[in-house]
């Protein structure tokens, strides 16, 4: 168990701090049942780690709401707000739940996992290497859809989560990567970040249709 | 071992449906506060109950496998992952409460929620519609109306937008979108256009 984060006051905007907590409770339910099906103690680290930040940001978003209200109104339309933060809490306890069946080795029968294995995208987490050519470039520039058929969706640098990364977003050397796609294409990925791999196999549009 | 695989076909697909039905709860709680929408609210205590039939059913199902001490754990899993869906589902009922409590959604909330979607449509889907017999992923909703089914209403039944559902007569769509997109899904669905 890690140590417990201090919570301090910072005025931060109560919609900033409910949209982060909301993208990371939803990427979490994702990585925790990926975690489980694919039987992945990474995926469930990380959905700790992402537990850890939702919590912190829980605390901050009660006192930023409470000193928001100044009267009656404000309180009983804030009050919504504290509510709906700490469903998004409950979610992502959730999560930590699914994660933890991983972590103390409890399982899941094999049969369901070859099940699900058949009709879920598998998510995975990769790091960067210094040597990858993925270091430096864009978001964008890299056409991960349509060259091998998978989709950062988020992304770990050191603390900092940055969840649904925009086109702009530059990858650099030791960010990890949460990526969604085809096990093939997934592979790919990998090998590249891990710099094993030091140009995209030239695979015809995947098995993509065109639009 | 394919019929073993046959023998547990009613538990892997009765904990897919506790999935999915928790997953639906939270789009539609989310969906319920940004559009204030009592109905959309009420469906997801709807959908809390028959949560708690199905966590039931779901457990009786494992219980009634019979056990050996080497293969409990694989067991536990499974029971600790039903437990998961209906602790989410009741954070989705949660939600929907403060829509059911008349408390003024914040405008942070819908803010948070979508930035832009302002409108909700139900359509029906008729017997002359081009939807029918195609999947979302082939029907194009989104591409040619700009709304985004939300959830698929069929009889009693609530599914999750997946690309491979197919499209019956008389399913209800329900979507979200900006409010000029509704007028084309009606269509749509009514079968007075097809898309170009």
């Amino acid at each position: 168990m890690g140590k417990l984060e201090k919570i301090q006051y910072r005025p931060i905007s109560v919609r900033d701090l409910l949209v982060e907590m909301k993208d990371m409770s939803e990427l979490m339910i994702d990585l925790a049942y990926s975690s489980a099906l694919f039987n992945s103690r990474e995926l469930a680290e990380e959905v700790l780690e992402l537990e850890r930040c939702v919590d912190s940001l829980a605390y901050l978003l009660d006192m930023n709401a409470m000193i928001a209200a100044r009267d009656a109104e404000d309180a009983e339309s804030l009050v919504g707000v504290s509510v709906v933060a700490s469903a998004i809490d409950k979610i992502s306890d959730a999560a930590g739940d699914i994660s933890a069946i991983v972590l103390r080795n409890i399982g899941i029968h094999p049969l369901v996992r070859k099940v699900f294995e058949k009709v879920e995208e598998r998510l995975t987490r990769v790091e960067i290497r210094p040597d990858s050519i993925l270091v430096g470039r864009k978001r964008k520039d890299l056409k991960l859809a349509s060259r091998i058929g998978a989709n950062i969706i988020a992304i770990r640098r050191g603390k900092e989560w940055i969840i649904n990364p925009g086109d702009e977003e530059t990858l650099l050397k030791g960010d990890i990567l949460i990526a969604r796609g085809a096990p093939l294409g997934i592979e790919e990925l990998r090998q590249v970040a891990e710099g094993t791999l030091k140009s995209w196999r030239n695979r015809r549009g995947a098995k993509r249709r065109t639009v | 071992m394919a019929q073993n695989e046959e023998q547990f076909r009613p538990l892997i697909d009765k904990m897919a449906e506790l999935k999915d039905t928790s997953e639906l709860m939270i789009d539609l709680a989310y969906s319920s506060l940004l559009l204030n929408s009592r109905e959309l609210a009420e469906e997801v205590q709807a959908l809390e109950n028959r949560m708690d039939d199905l966590h039931t059913e779901f457990e009786l199902l494992v219980l009634s496998r019979c056990i050996t001490p080497e293969q409990s754990k694989d067991y536990l899993g499974l029971i600790r992952l039903g437990l998961v869906a209906e602790n989410i589902a009741d954070a989705a009922a949660q939600i929907a409460d403060v829509v059911l409590r008349g408390l003024k959604p914040h405008p942070v909330l819908r803010l948070a929620i979508r930035e832009a979607e302002e409108t909700v449509a139900r359509v029906t889907v008729s017997g002359t519609s081009v939807l029918i017999g195609r999947n979302l992923q082939e029907a194009q909703i989104h591409e040619e109306t700009g709304m985004w089914v939300l959830a698929v209403r069929r009889g009693d039944a609530w599914l999750r937008p997946k690309p491979d559902v197919v499209i019956k007569e008389g399913d209800t769509l329900i979507a979200a979108g900006y409010s000029g997109g509704v007028e084309d899904l009606k269509q749509l669905a009514s079968g007075k256009s097809s898309p170009t």
